[in-house]
């Protein structure tokens, strides 16, 4: 066997000793030297975020506290492995694979016990050479250079590459749908299914209608992809994405519900399960996997405290207060000193005081979960925010409420599913419509001074232009709408008038805060793709 | 008391949770006798070999109850993926690799580097490893595994030189558990263990399947694996 190991720093996590110095010997006859070792799934977090490992390998079950699949999520939540590294779980069944999907992170590959040298040589050697060969791509795809990702990826598919040909059409696809150019994604998918029928160039047609904006077609892709592939989970994900998009809450309940029969171990689809049930009211199914995601959550990168605030606000609304203060409890204990717990916690009780009719207790809460509220600092999540504005308009402090509501409404004026849970939550005090005219009002000043930045530059006025977007936004942080109508402006700006360093600099800082609040890939996508393009024309003429 | 319902619904717990004890200590036993093995390099122990292959034996007919126990209760599936035939092939060698050396039966391999194959690949390298240690059986000392393409399928098929395959295994219909021969030895077993496999490959219109027959280039019993 090949040496492949040499030089490469290589982490065992395995509970059980004698298994660990088992795997340790393997390692040594493919010329491994720097190994080291982690009994649990802390201390291999730990250990990753010492070293930048190329090689893990996990044991799936680690006894008490995180198992395989956990130490994954959280290591590529944050940040603690690299796309170079081959993360393996050791499982003792081999069907592990089937309970994960796309909401899940995904090893790059599962091995089953027991196993020999010879099949982790094969498993290592397999990773490890097709992350070398597509390395390059996913490093300018992490930067955002999506222009030099599918030249990179071109290069690669014109060279003599049989065994990762496959992977790199799937991965052209991808990137041509994510810059918007869906007839060479369309026809990359097609060609693979005229070859073999493949769950996921189906779903790549499936997200290009989507992208597209056709939901209709995209959903017709996705069911026809579930009829003949039911155990493919991401056909799940995307059909429920597609029934969300167009408000359709029962089928998105009834979609994500089949998944997670399917999946019960997913912490991420329990909770959108158990938030739209709880949406369309449907108590008992949110109930029941809410109670999931608190109990998946314990050693989980996703646990979370409005799980339980969330199951605690479903049993107030049933009348089972008992339930819900267990459960606030509950939570006091697994998230000490946390303010936003706290404050989730204080919140809630301020109604469930308000409901046993002790109007003094439920001021104080209320008192208090606006104090904490205020020391957060802007940092108090959106929902929880609604919470807090729902508790003033029930003790009638209107007043405070559209202090609140007025800063959430503007902040998400273009986050429409957002609005409606605003509408929801006025109609659930009693006041529907009450903030209507604010929402209303705040999309005309925001069309308005779109349109009026635009019109402005194409006068022109680019300065002028940008100057009234810095000001909408100092009033509107966050807004999606116009960052990337800044970011427009600022690409033609570049293509017209030419390029300099400062302009170059002012669109990175666009992008990198584009990232930061979370537009849609896909919507980036495309302008990213300029972007690269006039950074490589920029290049090009330097160097000349 | 425990109802009936209830032991249902207990019977999968309680063998996922034994499987993966018996499996622990399976990879815990397969690994002492490699390091004593390792220990005994330069005078290497029949016995040992013997152990290691036993241990094997009780790793791969466990795994096959567990597969055919999914299949039964229609919680089988694969997960398929695009890999190096020759992967799969030396994969299925070198776990049966302990035998082959107890035996001193040369196994040679031909297969083109460049060859795909589209399949589950723990499934499908320990099919062909159940093959491969029925071939080892028979044979007098050489085997022969091989993949090529064939007809819109990936062929692989495992040669032995042994005596070649009863008349009456010829005669039957691998598929059919009834027409199987469960009591002479695990061959009958291995065969239908890996039609079930086969047949779960699918593309298109194009189902997997099991040939089997005595035309091997090393004169004895022919086996061949056709993937769509």
């Amino acid at each position: 066997m090949k040496p492949i190991l040499a030089g490469k720093s290589i982490l065992i996590v395995e509970d059980y000793p004698t298994m660990r110095k088992a795997i340790r010997n393997m390692l040594y006859t493919l010329d491994a030297d720097l190994i080291t070792e982690a009994d649990n799934g802390e201390n291999a977090l730990l250990a990753m975020s010492k070293t930048n490992f190329d090689v893990v390998l996990c044991d799936y079950n680690l006894g008490p506290g995180k198992n395989g699949q956990q130490v994954l999520e959280e290591a590529r939540q944050q940040k603690l492995i690299g796309y170079h590294c081959v993360f393996i779980i050791i499982a003792s069944e081999q069907s592990a694979s089937m309970v994960l999907g796309a909401m899940d992170s995904k090893p790059d590959e599962y091995l089953a016990k027991p196993f020999n040298a010879q099949q982790l040589f094969v498993r290592l050697e397999r990773n490890l050479s097709r992350k070398a060969l597509l390395n390059t791509i996913e490093k300018e795809v992490e930067r955002g250079n999506l222009a030099q990702a599918i030249q990179q990826c071109d290069k690669l598919l014109a060279g003599n590459h049989k065994k990762v040909r496959t992977h790199l059409l799937k991965m052209r696809a991808e990137l041509a749908t994510l810059v918007g150019d869906f007839d060479t994604g369309r026809r990359i998918y097609t060609e693979i299914l005229r070859e073999r029928d493949l769950p996921w160039a189906r779903l790549g047609l499936g997200v290009i209608q989507f992208q597209a904006g056709d939901f209709a077609g995209a959903a017709a892709y996705f069911e026809e992809l579930l009829h003949v592939h039911p155990m493919f989970l991401e056909g799940y994900d995307w059909l429920s994405k597609v029934y969300e998009a167009e408000d359709k809450l029962h089928e998105v309940q009834e979609v994500v519900n089949q998944a997670v029969d399917l999946s019960p171990q997913s912490i991420l689809r329990q909770k959108k399960l158990a938030e739209t049930a709880d949406k369309i009211g449907n108590v008992e199914v949110a109930e029941k996997a809410y109670k999931a995601a608190v109990s998946l959550g314990k050693n989980s990168i996703y646990k979370s405290c409005s799980d339980f605030t969330n199951l605690a606000k479903l049993y107030a609304r049933t009348h089972a207060e008992d339930d819900a203060l267990k459960t606030l409890a509950l939570m006091r204990k697994e998230f000490r000193e946390d303010p936003e717990a706290e404050l989730r916690a204080t919140t809630l009780e301020a109604e469930l005081h308000q409901n046993s009719g002790n109007s003094e207790q439920a001021g104080l809460c209320l008192q208090k979960a606006l104090l904490l509220h205020q020391q957060l600092g802007g940092n108090t999540p959106k929902d929880l925010q609604l919470d807090i504005a729902r508790g003033c308009f029930l003790q009638d402090k209107a007043g405070q409420a559209e202090a609140i509501l007025g800063g959430l409404i503007k902040t998400h004026i273009d986050d429409d599913q957002f609005l409606d849970d605003v509408r929801r939550m006025q109609s659930s005090v009693g006041m529907a419509n009450h903030s209507e005219d604010l929402i209303q009002n705040t999309k005309r000043a925001l069309v308005a001074t779109n349109n009026k930045g635009v019109s402005l530059y194409k006068q022109g006025k680019f300065k002028e232009a940008m100057a009234l977007f810095e000001q909408a936004i100092a009033s509107m942080p966050d807004n999606k709408t116009i960052i990337i109508n800044m970011l427009k402006i600022t690409l033609h700006d570049l293509k017209a008038n030419g390029i300099d360093e400062e302009k170059l600099l002012r669109a990175q800082a666009l992008f990198k805060k584009a990232r930061q609040i979370q537009i849609d890939r896909h919507k980036l996508g495309n302008l990213q793709m300029e972007f690269s393009n006039l950074l490589r024309q920029y290049h090009e003429g330097a160097k000349i | 008391m425990i109802s009936g319902e209830k032991q249902d619904a207990l019977f999968p717990l309680i063998l996922g949770s034994t499987v993966h004890d018996i499996k622990n200590s399976l990879g815990i036993l397969l690994s002492l006798i490699q390091q004593i093995s390792v220990k005994h390099a330069a005078e290497p122990l029949d016995e040992i070999r013997q152990l290691e292959f036993e241990a094997n034996r009780i790793n791969h007919s466990l795994m096959q109850l567990l597969v055919m126990y999914k299949i039964d209760s229609n919680k089988f599936s694969l997960t398929e993926d695009e890999y190096a035939a020759l992967d799969l092939i030396n994969e299925a060698k070198a776990q049966q690799d302990p035998f082959s050396r107890l035996q001193n039966i040369d196994v040679r391999i031909e297969c083109d580097e460049d060859l795909l194959c589209y399949c589950d690949y723990q499934q499908i390298s320990n099919a062909l490893g159940t093959v491969l240690n029925n071939a080892q059986r028979y044979s007098h000392g050489a085997v022969l595994i091989s993949a090529s393409e064939a007809d819109g399928y990936l062929r692989f098929c495992i040669e032995d030189d042994g005596q070649g395959y009863p008349p009456h295994l010829l005669r039957a219909d691998l598929s059919n558990p009834a027409e199987v021969d469960w009591v002479r030895g695990n061959t009958g077993l291995g065969l239908y263990f890996v039609a079930a496999i086969a047949g779960f490959h699918k593309n298109r219109d194009k189902i997997g399947f099991v040939e089997i027959d005595n035309h091997s280039r090393l004169g004895g019993a022919r086996f061949c694996l056709y993937l769509p």
